[in-house]
């Protein structure tokens, strides 16, 4: 980040404790040293997402809106970044349990944060938004995709939402993140690793040829400050959607297998499993899950989602933002893994790459 | 001609034996020679190209003919250079005047040489060379230059490799050596080759504005020749393979040669795939450059050879042992394709960067890098060739169809219509046949209400009397 003669005064970040947000206020309290930065969560910043001192934290739900407005009276923010939004864990995603919770967080909080937004005169708000606005519509394969993608009618809202409000008095914006990786992640890696325990390795769904985007966290947060400087000052960006990843597709079986490999475990051998049946074994495990009220790895959605093809173009954010990955997603990968290893207090196997010291 | 094994081989593979037949009997070359018109010097030209080169020659003599005396005289050029350069029996002080003047010489009328050692294998073509020297003057003077420009940086470059070999060290350590090494024995070759299409008008400007592209069509495919003579060429006792990244798996460069070394030695031969593959992008935007079909044939050939090679070279230990080469059949099926358009060629590279991306193995310290630059070929020719638009996707989502969907839609109705009618048609001709053949069996006296009495009390036996009959007759 070259640019850095904008000054950004007053930002207030929703879900700020949180694995996008964290990591989001961490890079811009190293960008922008002048800048007052707020964090409205439910909870208070732990040991996970660790943020920088000097920030300050007030405990706001956001799904009520005068929680919301006591605090945007209080800061009176010029740019707000609205990351608050529940992912639903892996098992869940696709389950119907959560499903009224999500919607009320992700929309009736959208909502609030907008509406005080406006009220508090803020210049800009960016929303933090995911690639699933676009890809969760599962029925079929997006090679490279673009920001002209059509958005399902059903995701349509969240997003919508925050960009129909770009007006000349407050710039709005929204980023699409695809699956993120990284320090703190505890849905991905995690769950992947978990593989080896359940033997499970060794499995490979559909053709294992699926090229998906994976983005490590800190570049999400990246493309945050770049997206904040650009309201602040040219607002370019205004009422636009931006697809944000490594930029570096790679199939989904193969970032399973980087990550095992960081655990020094290798599948001893492959079974290819057409994608139908485990899409029917999936089908079973949702109607179980149901019946017995517990989760599991495997549903219908999951299977779709190791066997789909997505990746996006990351033109229009570099053209328009001029955001480009800082940390590549090998490295992505290794640091995300060391710090898993770290939080479960196991040691990683030393790597073959060295030279031999002979 | 057909010997035996080959004739066993083929039986085992009937594809390859089919992609063989397809190129000789359905490939037309996009121009011809025109032996008729060529005078002496030229004829002799040609006959030196098939003699020093087996790939390219046929290549070159498909060229349009604005370029094929051009084009061949500026290969012949560069491999007397090369003549002089691989002679060690050439002393510097001798070798270095030579390679620099070079250019000089292809001005001199009846310039040649006689001093290679006599087993130099394309020693011919310098003792004859004012024959090159002949036609070179009689080429347009922009296409002159360009030879002349390329040829006197090349003779340069080859002698302070030289010079560097014979008073220093000229093994090749970092990468960026690699690189450039390549670059003086190949890219160079591909600048001026895209200096002659573009002067031609065969090629979009742009290709000499971006230099990379041009740069990286050579550096392809010199590197995959690395790659693949590995073992030759530590016989011969010549080493390309940069430092920098043989160190990393093994400690010495023989190593990579000894069975016990080869999980290594293969860890190895994936970096310096890798390292090429870093290319192959450059190489597709490159060929989209090109305006004629037979410089675009000319072009393609060799790239998708080289990524073909690349996939055969990629995770083989054979490598390490002989010189593999990819089958006839194969070579045939990839000149056919590259004979065609971008988008097949397209299909070719990511054909074989899945192919490269299968045998790809966790285990490999450059497992992820090598994923990557598997789907970074896959993505570039995705944004070259999108296999779906957003204005499809937007109709899909709405549940209406796009009109190429349409259409076929209504060309599979069309096919379902004809099927029914030939499936009516059937019916009808068997309906009539065997009313005809009841017919005639009621003519002569079949007793089908009999028949159908039995049927209809459950006896689907023949009637045991008649069994006897039939036994008595």
């Amino acid at each position: 980040m070259s640019v850095n003669k904008v000054l950004l005064k007053k930002v207030l970040i929703s879900g700020g404790t949180g694995f996008v947000g964290a990591a989001t206020v961490r890079a811009l309290a190293e960008a922008h040293p002048e800048c007052a930065i707020t964090i409205i969560d439910l909870q208070p910043p732990g040991t996970t997402h660790v943020v920088p001192g000097g920030i300050s934290f007030l405990q706001v739900d956001v799904t009520s809106l005068n929680e919301v407005r006591r605090a945007f009276e209080q800061v009176k923010p010029d740019l707000v970044i609205h990351t608050a939004g529940i992912v639903p864990p892996l098992s869940e995603r696709f389950g119907r349990r959560l499903e009224r919770h999500t919607w009320r967080v992700n929309v009736q909080g959208t909502r609030n944060m907008l509406d005080a937004a406006k009220e508090a005169n803020a210049e800009g708000f960016i929303y933090t938004s995911s690639c699933c606005v676009v890809v969760d519509c599962l029925g079929f394969p997006y090679h490279n995709i673009d920001e002209r993608w059509p958005i399902p009618a059903s995701s349509l809202i969240y997003e919508a939402m925050v960009l129909q409000e770009s007006s000349s008095t407050m710039a709005t914006c929204s980023l699409r993140p695809s699956v993120l990786c990284g320090p703190g992640d505890y849905q991905l890696v995690p769950s992947i690793h978990a593989c080896i325990a359940k033997y499970e390795t060794p499995f490979v769904i559909g053709n294992g040829t699926n090229l998906w985007d994976v983005t490590y966290v800190t570049n999400v947060a990246d493309a945050h400050v770049l997206a904040a400087q650009n309201l602040m000052s040219s607002k370019t960006a205004a009422g636009e959607a931006f697809f944000i990843q490594n930029n570096e597709p790679i199939t989904f079986r193969d970032f399973c297998l980087a990550i095992w490999a960081h655990f020094g475990h290798t599948p001893p051998f492959e079974v290819h499993i057409p994608m139908f049946l485990l899409y029917l074994v999936g089908w079973l495990c949702e109607w179980l899950t149901w019946f017995f009220g517990t989760t599991t790895t495997l549903s219908r959605g999951s299977v779709r989602d190791a066997c789909s093809i997505r990746y996006a173009s990351g033109e229009k954010a570099r053209r328009i933002l001029g955001y480009q990955a800082r940390v590549g997603i090998d490295e992505g990968i290794r640091l995300s893994c060391e710090d898993y290893a770290r939080r479960m207090g196991v040691e990683l196997p030393p790597k073959a790459t060295r030279p031999k010291e002979e | 001609m057909v010997s035996p094994l080959s004739i066993i081989y083929y039986t085992f593979h009937p594809n390859e034996l089919r992609n063989i037949l397809q190129w000789k009997v359905w490939h037309n070359p996009v121009h011809e020679r025109n032996v008729a018109n060529e005078t002496e010097t030229q004829k002799t030209c040609f006959k030196f190209l098939d003699l020093t080169s087996r790939s390219f020659s046929a290549v070159i003599k498909e060229l349009h003919p604005e370029l094929l005396l051009p084009v061949c005289i500026f290969y012949l050029t560069l491999r007397g250079l090369d003549t002089i350069e691989d002679d060690t029996s050439i002393p510097l002080e001798t070798k270095e005047p030579l390679l620099r003047n070079f250019k000089d010489f292809l001005e001199q009328d009846g310039w040649n040489f006689t001093g290679n050692r006599p087993e130099e294998k394309d020693r011919e073509l310098l003792v004859q060379f004012h024959n090159v020297v002949t036609e070179f003057k009689n080429m347009k003077p922009a296409y002159q230059a360009i030879v002349k420009d390329i040829t006197d940086k090349m003779g340069n470059g080859m002698a302070d490799y030289c010079r560097k070999a014979a008073l220093d060290d000229a093994s090749v350590k970092t990468t960026v050596e690699y690189d450039l090494y390549c670059y003086y024995v190949a890219g160079l070759v591909g600048e001026g080759l895209t200096r002659l299409f573009v002067e031609a008008e065969f090629g979009n400007p742009a290709l000499l504005k971006r230099s990379q592209l041009h740069k990286s069509m050579g550096l392809f495919l010199q590197k995959t020749n690395i790659i693949r003579d590995v073992r030759e060429d530590n016989d011969d006792q010549r080493r390309f393979w940069p430092k920098e990244i043989w160190s990393k798996h093994v400690n010495d460069f023989d190593d990579l040669f000894k069975p016990e070394h080869r999980e290594a030695a293969l860890n190895c031969s994936s970096e310096m795939v890798l390292n090429a593959l870093e290319h192959s992008e450059d190489c597709l935007f490159y060929l989209a450059g090109l305006r004629e079909q037979s410089v675009f044939n000319f072009c393609a050939i060799p790239q998708s050879m080289a990524i073909a090679t690349l996939e055969l070279c990629f995770r083989n230990p054979a490598i390490f042992e002989r010189n593999v080469k990819i089958t006839k059949g194969d070579a045939c099926e990839l000149m056919s394709k590259s004979t065609q358009n971008l988008r097949i060629v397209c299909d070719v590279f990511r054909r074989y960067a899945r192919k490269i991306h299968a045998k790809n193995t966790p285990k490999d310290p450059n497992f992820l890098k090598i994923s990557m630059a598997c789907g970074r070929i896959e993505k570039f020719i995705e944004t070259i060739f999108p296999s779906q638009s957003a204005q499809d996707a937007k109709l899909l989502v709405k549940g209406e169809m796009s009109e190429a969907d349409k259409k076929k839609a209504q060309e599979e109705a069309e096919t379902r219509q004809d099927l029914y009618f030939m499936m009516c048609l059937m019916g009808v001709i068997v309906l009539v046949i065997s009313s005809i053949m009841f017919g005639v069996a009621w003519y002569f006296g079949a007793r089908f209400d009999l028949a159908f009495k039995e049927l209809l009390n459950g006896n689907f036996q023949k009637p045991a009397h008649l069994g006897e009959v039939r036994d008595e007759l």
